[in-house]
């Protein structure tokens, strides 16, 4: 498998304090990866460094064997689309607009036709055709979050990086979102698609992803498969946290039941 | 192609021809506020024909028109164009859409260029009757030279570039009201006409001038549509994920703005209202979109500095009153019955 995307010793601290410190991992072409961790572990400022939108203290971030950090904005957008957590806005465009926004590093002015259909097959494959002319402010959390899903994909990008998307979501959108994103990264595409996704539900990390990083006090503390990772000791080191792990079977996926939290001593 | 893609190039084409309808209907009353004035020489039916080729006009006639109305009324379309367009812009780069091109203290920093002319006599150039437009332009460009420096700066946010804005208002106001407490009942006077803001200051060649500027910039403006639509929709990060620099786009946009505002303003005076209201109505009327909102903003902005100036001119003639004034007590009101009427919708 190619690797896709390199981060090697990656740093970042804001002030003097560190927020992530000798990070290293690698994701292949088609993966699904998630990253793990407590509030303020820097999964989201891991993500920003790797979308060039904080730049790293140290360390080397590489897409394709090129360095992020000589890549010019325009040209990282090619390749990596970012879906923040959730956007709020003064203003408002139609749901179609917004995803044509996507388009933007592959256009220089005018819209073409490719890019129109694009645009028209993407809100088909997330089930936004009704909305395609309705404003974007007006749209519930779980179809804003399909929208700004729907931008990232229509953006043709190889690395799609996902800041906790399921947060603001109720059970069933929950759900439908990650299915769409693993749809998305084990479909056949022109462009082999790969995700990198923050979360807090380690259950979904669990169902969907092929791979987890564990991140406790900015730097990984374990990555791998999800059974692998996802152990008692980690799980109560990182997140304070008692739990009894259900092992994969062939018809359920890992499954984590937290008991209780630790006191101070047990952590 | 696909039925969305279809009703996309529909709702274009609408969009387009509603852009060129209310161009049509801008350009037609321009011709038809040329027949309006006080002269007893040229009324308004006299200034049809002689428009329309249908009967020649005497000198004085020829005069009224092409020196004293066309001016005043391509001064009208120009500087409203302008105020319209960086009020729009402005409010995109910012995300917010309570700012106009007068949020960054270029209009306080005219002020206080004209006040220095006018009270202290302190000018660059020796020709009295561009002493105080030169001292409003150069003052003015002083702020733009404070907003490029702070543009620079990696850590400035949007809100500190409007938090800059009020501070730069504040004391130039403060200078402002200190040199009115010295001043004479003439300077008084004059000073206070400037801060009326009339179209009238302006002689052909001047408008001309503004007009090159201003048509030269246009497409600038135009060029940064798709980073204004980013940026005004989903803030920093998200215009960073569609391949734009946000702070990069911010700085020159603002710039951009800026000096539109002052081309506009050291000639005129202070004409505000306009650059925020035309954007506004262009909203509710085209959307969000601005590459379709820089036109049509510059369209109702011309239309709408035309119509109050206009209405300003002939309401009390042959008293004239400011335009700045008209547009703020005809647009206030039709701006707020826009903004309540669409939120009822």
């Amino acid at each position: 498998m190619n690797s896709l995307l390199h981060v090697q010793n990656l740093g970042f601290h804001w002030g003097k304090r560190k927020v992530l410190d000798e990070v290293q991992f690698e994701i292949q072409a088609g993966e699904f990866v998630a990253i793990l961790g407590e509030n303020g572990a820097g999964k989201s400022t891991l993500l920003k460094c790797i979308n060039k939108i904080l730049k790293p203290s140290y360390g080397e971030i590489s897409l394709n064997g090129k360095n992020v950090q000589s890549m010019d904005i325009i040209e990282i957008s090619k390749h990596i689309s970012y879906v923040p957590q959730s956007i709020s806005s003064q203003f408002s465009m139609s749901v179609f607009d917004v995803v044509m926004l996507g388009r933007r590093p592959h256009i220089t002015w005018s819209v073409g036709k490719n890019d129109l259909e694009k645009v028209s097959k993407t809100l088909k494959f997330l089930g936004l055709e009704d909305f395609a002319f309705r404003k974007f402010d007006q749209l519930s959390g779980g179809e804003r979050q399909r929208v700004i899903i729907a931008k990232a994909v229509a953006q043709d990008a190889s690395l799609l990086l996902f800041d906790e998307p399921t947060s603001d979501l109720d059970l069933k959108n929950q759900i439908q979102i990650m299915k769409k994103i693993n749809t998305l990264v084990s479909r056949e595409n022109e462009v082999q698609v790969s995700a990198l996704v923050a979360i807090h539900d380690i259950n979904m990390a669990a169902r969907f992803a092929d791979r987890i990083l564990l991140l406790h006090e900015g730097s990984i503390l374990q990555q791998g498969t999800p059974s692998n990772v996802l152990t008692e000791t980690n799980l109560s080191k990182v997140f304070g946290v008692t739990c009894e792990i259900e092992a994969k079977t062939e018809t359920t996926p890992l499954r984590i039941i937290v008991k209780d939290e630790m006191d101070g001593e047990e952590k | 192609m696909h039925e969305i893609s279809l009703q996309q190039l529909q709702k274009n084409k609408t969009q387009m021809m509603t852009l060129f309808v209310s161009i049509g209907i801008t350009m037609i009353f321009a011709l038809v506020a040329m027949g309006f004035g006080s002269s007893k020489n040229l009324d308004f039916l006299t200034s049809m024909k002689i428009l329309l080729g249908i009967q020649e006009s005497t000198g004085l006639q020829s005069d009224i028109l092409w020196n004293l109305r066309f001016p005043r009324i391509l001064m009208a379309l120009v500087g409203g164009a302008a105020l319209a367009m960086a009020g729009a812009m402005m409010q995109g780069c910012l995300g917010n859409p309570l700012v106009s091109p007068l949020t960054l203290g270029v209009a306080s920093g005219a002020a206080l260029g004209a006040a220095l002319a006018i009270v202290l006599d302190l000018t660059l150039v020796s020709i009295p009757e561009l002493a105080i437009v030169a001292n409003a332009f150069l003052f003015s460009l002083i702020v733009v030279f404070i907003i490029i420096k702070l543009g620079s700066m990696r850590s400035v946010s949007k809100e500190s570039y409007i938090l800059i804005g009020i501070a730069i208002t504040f004391i130039a106001g403060a200078i402002v009201s200190t040199l009115q407490y010295f001043a004479t009942d003439a300077q008084l006077s004059q000073l206070a006409h400037w801060s009326f803001g009339s179209l009238s200051r302006p002689n052909l060649t001047n408008v001309l001038w503004i007009s090159v500027v201003v048509i030269t910039l246009f497409p600038s403006g135009l060029k940064s549509a798709w980073d204004l639509n980013a940026l005004s929709i989903g803030g920093d990060d998200f215009a960073i994920s569609t391949g734009v620099n946000p702070v990069k786009t911010r700085k020159s946009i603002l710039v951009l703005s800026a000096f539109l505002t002052s081309v506009v303003i050291a000639f005129t005076g202070l004409i505000g209202f306009v650059g925020l209201a035309a954007p506004h109505m262009s909203r509710l009327v085209i959307g969000n979109d601005y590459r379709k909102l820089i036109p049509c903003s510059a369209v109702f902005g011309a239309f709408l500095t035309l119509f109050a100036d206009t209405l300003g001119r002939t309401l009390f003639a042959p008293i004239v009153i400011p335009v700045g004034v008209m547009l703020s007590i005809i647009g206030g009101p039709f701006f707020m019955y826009l903004l309540l009427n669409n939120r009822g919708a």
